[in-house]
């Protein structure tokens, strides 16, 4: 039980990695990025070449945390000024195009097989090291958020023009949000290959993206917090299911899609009834009084 | 001073702007009238970068400026206002205005996160003039209301305040006072007469033909898209052509 509880910590603590990141992207800047789970199979795919050969864990980890945020930047450059319109669609290819490539092509990381990872010696530790990339994001994003930065990632969510008419470069703004959350992301899938101990494409679907969408709609776009509490509800709701399946001995495959189904409909009765989230984002009042 | 010489523009099959030459220089204010779908938006926005022009330039202090870039051309200190309110409606009034101001620190990731000292002294000064305009504008007691929340005319004054933080040399004002109460105009009149002796160049679209000749140094009427007649409110007002291609329509 209590090792139960380890790792559902673990794993609400990366996929709060994952959806503080798309928070920052979307919750903030607007930028709808169908392709999340994009940088986490790179961190990933990094962790897991770096120990084919024989690497020791740590270049696996730079790998990782240098290669998503060029991949970030070299998939929003084609974009250019039209990001908004085709960054969706762009983003979600080039996520499929990743994990088929992986699939396809044993050679880099055993093909549909996978490889294995060498597994973190202990669970707390790998609780404790999720926990800890998890307060870094969070801080990171608080940060940005609460500053300067993340008002002009506000402006250009709500009206790019606008930005641009000030002065400001929406394009620049979205590049450095790129690297910054792809780069969460990415340390997020090294630590993951670490913790699972193993790696293959079925780990990095679309529907892994998706599940990241449906934390930061149920939490709050643009709140932090939020984002960080729809991801530990939808996780343990999953890492619950997994304990249905096995104890009413229905298939795993029909809970696994009825999980989905679930979350469809979460995101549905979101959009109808809570659109700003179950926490949603908080007015800055500033004191003007004496000035 | 800022020199429009010769500017076209057509979309589609429609010429919006033919050949249209205009000078603001510094300290006045530019008038531009004209019926409805004239172009004189279209021509503000090519100023401003949001369009290319097919033809013609745009110089500011002889120097050519970068066309249809609209972030290079707002660096060279020329702001603008829309015809319909452009803010950021889900951020406060204050923060909107805190938009306004240039080269803040923590729009940059390093100082950020590093130079946090910075920052603050920033945006404490952009507060303290973000507030001094708001009080200038009546629009103190609304600072932490969302700006979507204001009425038309009180969303207009705003982007003018959060123009007024950014402290550009030229102000593009389309229809500042269209929708706004006529208490808040005579204010706003004052306002840009003030903004004027600053020695700013102000170039300001309206339809109010009172309001034009109570603070303009110069018009400019636009018909079809072609300048049809230049001078002093007074010149403007006795000219023959513009009355009846303008004024002497029924309102
Ligand atoms: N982006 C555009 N595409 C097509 N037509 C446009 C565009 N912008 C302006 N126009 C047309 O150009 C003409 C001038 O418009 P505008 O400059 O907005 O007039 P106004 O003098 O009322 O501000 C109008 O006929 C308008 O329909
Ligand atoms: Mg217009």
């Amino acid at each position: 039980m209590i090792d139960f509880a380890i790792y559902a910590l673990t794993l609400v603590a990366i996929w709060s990695v994952m959806a503080i990141s798309l928070n920052i992207q979307f919750g903030m800047t607007g930028l709808v990025n169908f392709g999340q789970i994009l940088p986490f199979a790179i961190g990933a795919y990094a962790a897991a070449i770096g120990v084919q050969y024989d690497l020791p864990w740590w270049v696996g980890a730079v790998a990782g945390l240098v290669a998503a945020p060029i991949a970030g930047i070299l998939v929003i450059l084609p974009a250019g000024r039209s990001s908004q319109d085709y960054w969706a669609l762009i983003t979600l290819g080039a996520g499929e195009i990743f994990r088929l490539t992986m699939l396809n092509v044993p050679s880099i990381a055993g093909g549909a097989d996978g490889v294995t990872v060498s597994r973190l010696p202990d669970r707390t530790l790998a609780a404790g090291l999720a926990v800890a990339l998890c307060v870094v994001a969070y801080a990171v994003a608080q940060q940005i958020g609460n500053g300067p930065f993340g008002r002009m990632l506000r402006v250009i969510r709500e009206d790019e023009t606008l930005a641009a008419t000030l002065g400001r470069s929406p394009m620049s703004f979205r590049m450095r949000v790129t690297v910054v959350s792809w780069a969460m992301a990415g340390v997020a899938g090294v630590l993951y290959a670490h913790v699972i101990g193993y790696v293959a494409p079925t780990s990095f679907l679309v529907t892994d993206t998706f599940l990241v969408w449906t934390a930061v709609i149920l939490g709050g776009p643009g709140r932090n917090i939020g984002v960080v509490i729809g991801a530990a509800i939808l996780i343990l709701m999953s890492v619950s299911t997994r304990f249905l399946a096995e104890w009413s001995g229905l298939p795993s495959d029909l809970v696994a899609n009825l999980r989905l189904a679930v979350f469809g409909l979460i995101l549905v009765l979101m959009f109808l009834f809570r659109p700003a989230g179950l926490f949603p984002e908080t007015k800055r009042v500033q004191n003007v009084d004496g000035l | 001073m800022l020199t429009v010489s010769d500017v076209s523009i057509a979309f589609g099959g429609f010429q919006a702007l033919r050949g249209v030459s205009m000078v603001a220089r510094p300290g006045s204010i530019v008038g531009l009238v004209g019926p409805n779908g004239s172009g004189k938006s279209t021509l503000l926005n090519i100023v401003s970068g949001i369009y290319r022009p097919d033809a013609g330039k745009v110089r500011l202090n002889d120097k050519p400026l970068p066309l249809g870039r609209i972030e290079a051309v707002a660096a060279r200190g020329i702001g603008r206002t829309f015809q319909v309110p452009r803010l950021a409606q889900r951020l406060t009034v204050l923060q909107n205005m805190l938009v306004g101001a240039r080269d803040q620190p923590g729009e940059r990731l390093f100082d950020l996160f590093l130079r946090p000292g910075r920052v603050a002294a920033m945006e404490a000064d952009a507060l303290a003039r973000s507030v001094a305009i708001l009080k200038r504008l009546g629009l103190v007691e609304k600072a932490n209301d969302y700006a979507g929340n204001l009425s038309g005319g009180q969303q207009k004054l705003l982007t003018m305040g959060v123009l007024l933080m950014s402290d550009p040399q030229v102000l593009l004002l389309d229809e500042p006072a269209a929708g706004v109460n006529p208490v808040l105009i005579e204010q706003q009149v004052e306002f840009l007469r003030s903004l004027r002796d600053e020695g700013r160049a102000i170039v300001l679209i309206e339809h109010n033909m009172e309001m034009i000749s109570n603070v303009c140094d110069v018009v400019y009427v636009l018909d079809a898209g072609a300048v049809i007649a230049e001078g002093t409110p007074a010149e403007i007002r006795d000219n023959a052509e513009v009355i009846q291609s303008y004024l002497g329509q029924p309102a």
